[in-house]
């Protein structure tokens, strides 16, 4: 990101950064940037919160007016108030999800499970009018569908023209996450990112599978299934043995 | 939070080793006051609109998104899986801040937003990007644009 801060202001353009890294930030000298002090994915903090947010970005913009510098590096000082579990958010019902099984019962309960939280995720689509489903372009059984005859082995075919059958794999298991993780926080609660992904990793028969099919690919002769499952599908802080 | 002390060891340690370019120079463009700025969103989360080509890999290149882009238009297609999306899900604005950017044209904090905005993928190599940043800076201009925030994930 400060890279192409560096690009754009050779160019002529005046730039300002958001840092989430300070280490990489202070390697690339970028002319401006301002380091904030929330999750990775999150630079603007907290979600439906426009005040915080609106702080950000103006403390941000106000470095273009510096008349000293380069190199600017300043430090947001309020963390995000939504990095705080909510003790009162309950997540939608699935049944216990087992690690255990054959590669056919985790990809049924996969298969069995999506349609039991289209309620929760109608709630979803209610309350914030937007799905961030949809880079397979399939529709929510057809993907979990797609994902569970990987989780069987049976290496199924793209369903889509001009995407091969991996990158629609690592486009399915997205969709699924994000099917999930949008069900999951359907209602009042405001769950943390923490909160939501122990539940997804740790609780849901998708979880399960997904950590079965990575583990599968991994032993595959394919190096480009194993380069997408050991990287792009279960996020490093949920892979099991890691921490 | 962000801290590396809060990631996994070996996560936290790939970061903070990550190669970055070592630059020659350290540009500096200044100009006017905020409130006569056109400000654009560059974001390296690798965003695409919804039917259009996401990324697919690490891809150098960059995708454009219109001012009038909705919200539901808008998807993640970066690699990484290493971040957070449950907040973008919520509200894009956590990654996409266009609508903040909108009440502080309106509010005359800044002056105006741009036409388009665009998105990266972040985990391409930033030389591979050159090219297409360098080409970017021409469209920007073209849009009037004298201020970009960057945001990443």
């Amino acid at each position: 990101m400060s890279a192409l801060g560096h690009y754009l202001e050779e160019e002529g353009i005046a730039t300002v950064a958001i840092s989430l890294i300070r280490p990489q930030t202070e390697n690339t000298k970028p002319p401006r940037a301002l380091w904030v002090p929330f999750e990775l994915g999150r630079p603007f903090g907290p979600p439906n919160d426009p005040t915080f947010q609106r702080r950000v970005i103006l403390t941000a913009l106000h470095l273009l007016e510096r008349e000293s510098g380069p190199v600017i590096i300043e430090d947001f000082p309020d963390d995000d108030p939504r990095a705080q579990p909510d003790p009162a958010w309950h997540p939608p019902f699935v049944p216990t999800a087992s690690v255990d099984g054959s590669a056919e019962e985790l990809a049924a309960r996969l298969e069995a499970e999506i349609p039991l939280l289209r309620g929760a995720h109608d709630r979803w689509l209610a309350q914030n009018r937007r799905t961030t489903v949809g880079l397979s372009a399939l529709p929510m059984a057809d993907c979990g569908r797609y994902v569970a005859d990987w989780v069987r082995g049976n290496a199924p075919a793209s369903p889509r023209d001009g995407f091969s059958a991996p990158l629609i794999l690592r486009f399915a298991v997205d969709d699924v996450k994000a099917y999930y993780l949008e069900a999951g926080a359907a209602g009042a609660g405001k769950p943390s990112s923490q909160q939501l992904g122990d539940w997804f990793w740790n609780e849901t028969a998708a979880g399960a599978a997904i950590h079965a099919l990575r583990n599968a690919c991994l032993a595959s002769q394919d190096e480009r299934l194993k380069l997408i499952a050991g990287n792009f599908m279960v996020p490093a802080a949920r892979v099991r043995g890691t921490g | 939070m962000t801290r590396l002390t809060s990631l996994p060891p070996a996560q936290a340690e790939r970061l903070a080793a990550l190669e970055c370019p070592n630059f020659e120079t350290t540009p500096w463009v200044t100009g006017s006051a905020l409130s006569r700025r056109r400000v654009a969103i560059v974001s390296s989360a690798g965003l695409a609109v919804r039917g259009e080509d996401p990324f697919r890999g690490r891809d150098p290149d960059y995708r454009a998104i219109p001012a009038d882009t909705k919200p539901e238009e808008l998807l993640v297609s970066h690699i990484s899986i290493n971040f957070d999306r449950t907040g973008f899900q919520e509200d894009w604005n956590v990654v996409f801040p266009l609508d903040r950017l909108n009440e502080l044209a309106a509010d005359g904090v800044v002056g105006s937003v741009a036409q388009t905005h665009y998105s990266f993928m972040g985990a391409t190599d930033p030389v591979q990007m050159e090219p297409y940043a360098r080409e970017l800076a021409g469209r920007l201009k073209g849009d009037q644009v004298d201020a970009v925030i960057l945001s990443p994930v």
